[in-house]
């Protein structure tokens, strides 16, 4: 509480000062609404303050409380925003200029016309912001909270770094969602991927850990250059990046503009930039790497916000995803096979965490899906829905694995819901995995259905498949989810701890271990493995305990549990006649064009062989069986029947004719192997080859044999004199002399 | 009052030289840093008194005083706000970069401290001159104080650098200074007086010269200022010189030097033969191209931190050319942007990396890693330095590079939007690879230096728990000798260098517009006669085709001057 007040009046000048300078808060346009600043200005400030708290080596949890407290400022402005700002119409809200100059020279020979490029610091508001900005704020805030508590290992050491990172990409979140162009959007997109290539190489003294951030920031940088040439096409067409001058200008048709061409690359372009942030096909490989990072920011950044960039790009730019006819329907076939892809790969892995992000994949993969096949409500309500439950279950896993010692083993644990301090994980997990097998009348359930059921009436080209592609999917997430929760949650209380990869009063954590666990390690044995290194431990001697979270993690569980389960009211409310809130949301947004729905010619539809002529009842009652049907297969297999996935892999492994289907599972299709192969080893092949010939070829041959020409000639001048320099000095004479032998030519030969 | 702050800005660096040669040697480098830290002092006051911010002219206005009247040479100092902002940047890197000698130098520091104040005088005359002659020499003497500094205070290979430094930019520049002579001789012949002035120089050669004069001008003029730049394929000098020069030779060498050749190019070899610049737009820009990949793909491999920081500079360099290069505002306001930025970002990152080498006696990133551990205040700045340099927005070097990329996309011949130009998006497309690459090799560069396990060389690891008191072996680079002053983490000096350069990164980052403000009249008027000449090229293919061809109201109103 102490700390808590502190970090209150540390956060209050700048409070009263932000309205003060006039190059903050000139606002153009809603100029009473110039605070919604603040929410910037909070995580700047607190990134600024667990700086400090870093140069000072603060021992304790203020920087934890720095970042809690702002970013609840943070979330509570953006409430204060929503409450007062009409939703029905967009305001921008001119903060400061930014990147902006205007230059003279006009087109053609006459340089008349000014022209002017700028991209202010503008804040963009509408409800499609609102609606994000409210749950990044509110989730950011209470796993700021929960990582007061998971990261107090580390109190003193990486605690600042970890929360001076964590207030970074809560500014960078928000400037990508309300800025107020595509410039600054820009900023946000590339300033995430830096807090997110901190984050997951927080660890930093680990090889995985490292290679894993760069890895993300390296494939978000692929997709940051289609956003990048994307910005440049619209600019080349429409002239403009801010937001309401671009909407107008799309929705004028100008017949001026570049090209054909370079308007129907639009969309493709900025696709790229998406399918990097949000990890789909072809760029997806970074996402389960980053689990490297510490739990809260796999449940923060890379469930449930920055990873749902690339959606609001889309969603905020669905007018120019109509630019070309096959846009969106790439969207719809790139996200539902990754949904497919990377659910197959998540039902062989058996680190839970790796689990849950191949589903985070594999959701995002369905809200593509809702994009393209012109849902704009459903895929922003799954965004919604699923970053409540995701983030519950990736903060579960994280007390999970913070309460046993690091151990993400699904084979290693069981039965945790009968451990003394892990009930309240226990159950809350079993609300997430709930939602995400979309349980009927769950959030996910309903999330995911409009989406499907939008597939089956889309007139996407394939929509039918589309649409059953996405059920089987339904199928595996719902086997894959509960897989999980049957293995550690259900069964026998058994267990063994991790290797502490999170550090516990272990100042050299997230060291190279250099010792991999085998399936036979006894209790306790591989804890006295772990810290042959000598440092002090909490837990100390002997027998080994997991210790269950305390007040900061379980209440945060519970809360995001309830928030989980309150994401499902909109939709009740909408089965009683009331309008849904995030449909009001997204219908009044820039997304609106999609929320029209793309619907074939007739009513017709792939599922009327259940006698029901609603698409939307009868996908709910289809998805229902197979989301039941995925638990009780899992049920059986690793509940009520353990050996018998053992047994089945075997079966596939022996046989040669399935062989390839568990190898390539668990192996992750061999993707990463192939990116290595195809592209990483020949341009570093290349790179040697053009060192060598920049050192031999152009440096050996071409520069210093020619150079020896004039050396030798200055040798012939100056045979007294063999230093370089005294050759050059000759050599300039030499020129001299010949230039002006050429003037006087020119001149007798002009003159 | 104004033209006297510019004879000052050159006399006092070679004053400052004067003094610190004669004096004692301990006083050597604090006579370096306050004469250093006047004369930013000056240029401050320089450019408070600038008149001409707003648009793009020169100041100040003056005849200057005659050196040879007969021939026109007139040294005649003023700028306008390009140079100004590049007096600047010189002006301000100087004191840092003396400060972050101290302790890397112990031998010889008179020589030392007064050719770095003679470099500086010559910096600051190139980007003062008004005059080609003057241009000319100051541009030539940079190379002499730079070659001693390499020569004496180089690593194991300096006397190679050295010589492939002075050779290589001493016979660009020769080919220069010919281009400038020819224009001067043709001027003579047609109005009866030499002159040297650029301004005049440059209309008279744009305006009265045949297109194939123009064309062959601009080559010549280019030989020089590519050299310096460095532009692919006469960038191998480059990598050499920075491996071998001291820490603050690297930082001046990227941070101003470097910026001559672009600078050359934007003042002289544009404006003076917009023909050239057209005719040659697309093979230069190709060469910007190739040089982008080809230095990144080289960087990758690289296992010198030093060696791939300068190679990573021929890659910025590269973006910095097609920014010109697209002759358009957008393109060229970036161009600038990025002289100036990379000069604080790479300068940075060599500051940096001779803090380390200081400690190590090594670049090798093989041998050195996961200093995190060892020196966290080090790399905060290392990794900040290092985003800066990738182009992360909110930091500086994000908005010339964007520029750049926008200004070479958007300049495609046929479309109707109004940016002259002969590129387009497929130039953008591939140097945006660049993009791609500088992530890779930067954050790569990342990993083996800031993160990962502690390695340090043989006879580090142990002593330097404590901070103190380890023994170097006998293996010591030159004059490098007394790390053991140097605690395991940075020092308060070296905080005190790098502070202002990351302050005036984000700074840059977050509120560039005053500066692009200023640049872009500036642009304007360098770009002043290329629309035309862009759209005739586009309409009729060439601009070489014979007498007739020569740009409209020039064949009529200039005889053949052979």
């Amino acid at each position: 509480m102490h700390e808590l007040a502190r970090s209150l009046t540390q956060s209050f000048p700048t409070l009263l000062g932000a309205d003060e300078p006039a190059s903050i808060a000139r606002a153009i346009e809603g100029a009473d609404l110039g605070w919604a600043g603040l929410i910037l200005i909070f995580p700047a400030v607190s990134a600024i303050l667990c700086g400090l708290c870093a140069i000072l080596k603060v021992k304790g949890k203020l920087p934890g409380a720095i970042t809690a407290v702002s970013l609840l400022a943070a979330f509570v402005v953006t409430f204060l925003l929503y409450w007062n700002c009409p939703t029905d119409a967009p305001r921008t809200i001119h903060l400061f200029d930014w990147i902006s100059f205007d230059w003279l020279t006009g087109p053609g020979a006459e340089p008349s016309a000014w022209r002017a490029f700028s991209a202010p610091f503008a804040l963009y508001i509408d409800s499609l912001t609102l609606l994000w900005m409210l749950f990044v704020t509110g989730l950011g805030t209470l796993i700021a909270i929960y990582a007061t508590e998971y990261m107090e290992g580390d109190v003193g050491k990486g605690y600042a770094r970890f929360f001076g990172s964590v207030s970074i990409f809560l500014f960078a979140m928000g400037s990508l969602v309300m800025g107020g162009n595509l410039i600054l959007l820009y900023l946000g997109w590339e300033g995430v991927g830096l807090a997110s290539y901190l984050l997951i190489g927080y660890h930093y003294s680990k090889p995985s850990a490292v290679a894993a951030a760069k890895k993300a920031f390296i494939m978000n940088r692929i997709g940051d250059l289609g956003l990048a040439l994307a910005i440049f096409l619209i600019w080349w067409n429409y002239d403009t990046v801010s937001y309401d001058a671009l909407f107008a200008a799309v929705a004028a048709e100008p017949a001026a503009g570049a090209s054909e061409w370079s308007k129907a690359a639009i969309p493709f372009c900025l696709m790229l930039g998406a399918f990097g942030k949000s990890a789909q096909i072809p760029l997806y490989v970074w996402l389960p790497d980053a689990m490297e990072g510490p739990t809260p920011v796999s449940a923060l950044i890379h469930a449930a916000t920055m990873v749902t960039a690339g959606l609001y790009l889309i969603a905020r730019l669905f007018p120019l995803f109509e630019l070309h006819p096959l846009a969106l329907p790439t969207v719809a076939w790139i996200g539902c096979a990754t949904a497919l892809l990377a659910a197959t790969i998540g039902m062989a892995q058996y680190d839970i965490k790796r689990v849950m992000a191949y589903s985070t994949v594999s959701q995002l993969g369905y809200m593509f899906l809702g994009l393209g096949v012109g849902t704009t409500f459903g895929a922003v309500y799954h965004v919604f829905t699923h970053a409540f439950f995701k983030a519950l279950l990736f903060l579960c896993c994280g007390a999970i694995m913070h309460g046993m010692a690091g151990q993400l083993d699904l084979r290693k644990m069981s039965g945790l819901r009968n451990v003394p301090g892990f009930r309240i994980i226990s159950w809350t997990f079993l609300v997430g995995c709930l939602c995400l097998a979309g349980f009927p009348f769950t959030a996910g359930f309903f999330s995911k259905d409009s989406i499907i059921a939008e597939a089956f009436v889309s007139d996407v080209p394939g929509a039918s498949a589309l649409g059953f592609l996405a059920l089987f999917t339904a199928f595996l997430t719902a086997y894959y989810t509960f897989r999980v929760w049957f293995r550690v949650c259900g069964g026998p209380v058994k267990y063994e701890p991790g290797d502490e990869i999170h550090g516990h009063g272990d100042d050299d954590h997230g060291h190279d271990h250099g010792h991999d666990h085998g399936h036979d390690h006894g209790h306790g044995q591989a804890h006295g493995h772990g810290h042959g290194h000598g440092h002090g431990h909490s837990h100390g001697h002997g027998e080994w305990h997991p210790h269950g979270p305390r007040l900061a993690i379980n209440g945060v569980l519970l809360l995001i549990c309830v928030g989980a389960l309150l994401a499902a009211v909109p939709s009740y409310l909408q089965m009683s006649g009331q309008p849904n809130w995030v449909q009001t949301m997204v219908t009044n947004s820039s997304a609106i064009a999609g929320a029209s729905g793309h619907h074939g010619a007739d009513g017709s539809h792939a599922l009327s062989f259940t006698g029901i002529e609603d698409v939307h009842k009868a996908t709910s009652v289809v998805a229902s069986v197979v989301g039941v049907g995925g638990i009780l297969v899992a049920l059986f297999f690793h509940l009520l029947n353990r050996g018998a996935a053992d047994r089945l892999r075997a079966a596939l492994l022996s046989n040669g004719l399935t062989r390839w289907l568990p190898l390539l599972m668990e192996n992750k299709w061999y993707v990463d192997e192939a990116y290595h192969i195809v592209v990483r080893a020949p341009a570093r092949g290349i790179g040697h080859l053009l060192y060598l010939i920049d050192k031999l070829f152009i440096d050996g041959f071409v520069v210093n044999g020619a150079a020896r020409v004039p050396a030798e000639v200055g040798r012939l001048f100056q045979p007294l004199y063999n230093g370089a320099l005294q050759g050059y000095a000759a050599t300039m004479a030499g020129g001299v002399a010949l230039i002006a032998a050429w003037i006087f030519w020119v001149w007798l030969s002009g003159g | 009052m104004l033209s006297t702050l510019t004879y000052l800005l050159i006399l006092a660096p070679l004053v400052a030289a004067g003094v610190v040669a004669l004096s004692p040697a301990r006083l050597a480098k604090w006579i370096a840093t306050f004469g250093s830290l006047a004369i930013l002092g000056i240029a401050v006051a320089f450019a408070i008194g600038f008149p001409n911010w707003d648009d793009g002219g020169f100041a100040p206005a003056g005849a200057g005083i005659a050196i040879m009247p007969s021939l026109g040479v007139t040294l005649s100092l003023g700028t306008d706000s390009v140079g100004l902002l590049l007096i600047l940047l010189t002006a301000f890197l100087m004191p840092l970069a003396m400060i972050g000698s101290f302790s890397a130098v112990r031998e010889r520091e008179r020589e030392y401290y007064a050719w770095f104040m003679v470099l500086e005088a010559a910096m600051l005359g190139v980007f003062l001159a008004r005059d080609a002659i003057v241009f000319y020499t100051a541009y030539e003497f940079t190379l002499v104080p730079m070659y001693f500094l390499i020569a004496i205070y180089g690593g194991p290979e300096r006397r190679a650098a050295s010589v492939k430094f002075f050779l290589y930019t001493f016979l660009g520049s020769m080919l220069t200074l010919s281009g400038v002579i020819y224009i001067a001789a043709q001027r003579m012949l047609e109005t009866g007086a030499w002159s040297f002035d650029l301004m005049q120089l440059a209309e008279f050669s744009s305006t009265k010269l045949s297109s194939g004069e123009q064309f062959w001008i601009f080559i010549l003029l280019m030989a020089g200022f590519a050299v310096k730049v460095p532009f692919f394929p006469v960038h191998t000098w480059l990598p050499l010189a920075h491996d071998q020069a001291p820490t603050a030779g690297s930082v001046i060498l990227a941070g101003t030097l470097l910026k001559l050749g672009t600078y050359g190019v934007y003042r002289i070899a544009l404006p003076a033969a917009p023909v050239g610049g057209v005719e040659l737009n697309q093979l230069i820009a190709v060469l910007c191209v190739i040089g982008i990949v080809h230095a990144a793909l080289i960087c990758w491999v690289q296992h010198d931190a030093k060696k791939l920081i300068a190679y990573s500079s021929v890659s910025h360099l590269g973006f910095c050319m097609l920014g010109l290069f697209s002759l358009n505002s957008l393109g060229a306001t970036g161009s600038v942007m990025y002289m100036i930025n990379h000069g604080l970002s790479t300068g940075a990152l060599f500051l940096c990396i001779g803090m380390i080498y200081e400690r190590y006696h090594t670049k090798d990133m093989d041998q050195l890693g996961g200093l995190f551990k060892r020196m966290p205040v080090w790399s905060f700045f290392m990794v900040f330095f290092t985003l800066a340099s990738l182009g992360l927005p909110g930091l500086n070097g994000f908005i010339g590079e964007f520029l750049c990329l926008m200004g070479a996309y958007t300049a495609e011949p046929g479309a109707a939007t109004g940016y002259p130009g002969l590129l387009g998006p497929w130039w953008a497309l591939v140097a945006g690879l660049g993009l791609i690459l500088a992530a890779m090799y930067l954050l790569i560069m990342l990993g083996k230096l800031v993160w990962g396990p502690l390695r340090e060389p043989n006879g580090h690891g142990h002593g330097h728990a404590s901070g103190h008191g380890d023994s170097h072996g006998a293996d010591h680079g030159h004059g490098a000798a007394h790390a053991s002053e140097l605690p395991a983490d940075l020092n308060a000096r070296e905080i005190g260098i790098l502070v202002p350069l990351a302050v005036l990164c984000l700074a840059i980052g977050f509120y560039p517009k005053p500066m692009l403000e200023v640049i872009s009249p500036s642009v304007d008027k360098v770009l002043a006669a290329y629309p035309k000449h862009v759209e005739r090229y586009v309409r009729e293919g060439t601009l070489l085709d014979g007498e007739d061809a020569a740009p409209q109201g020039i064949a009529a109103s200039t005889p053949s001057v052979r």
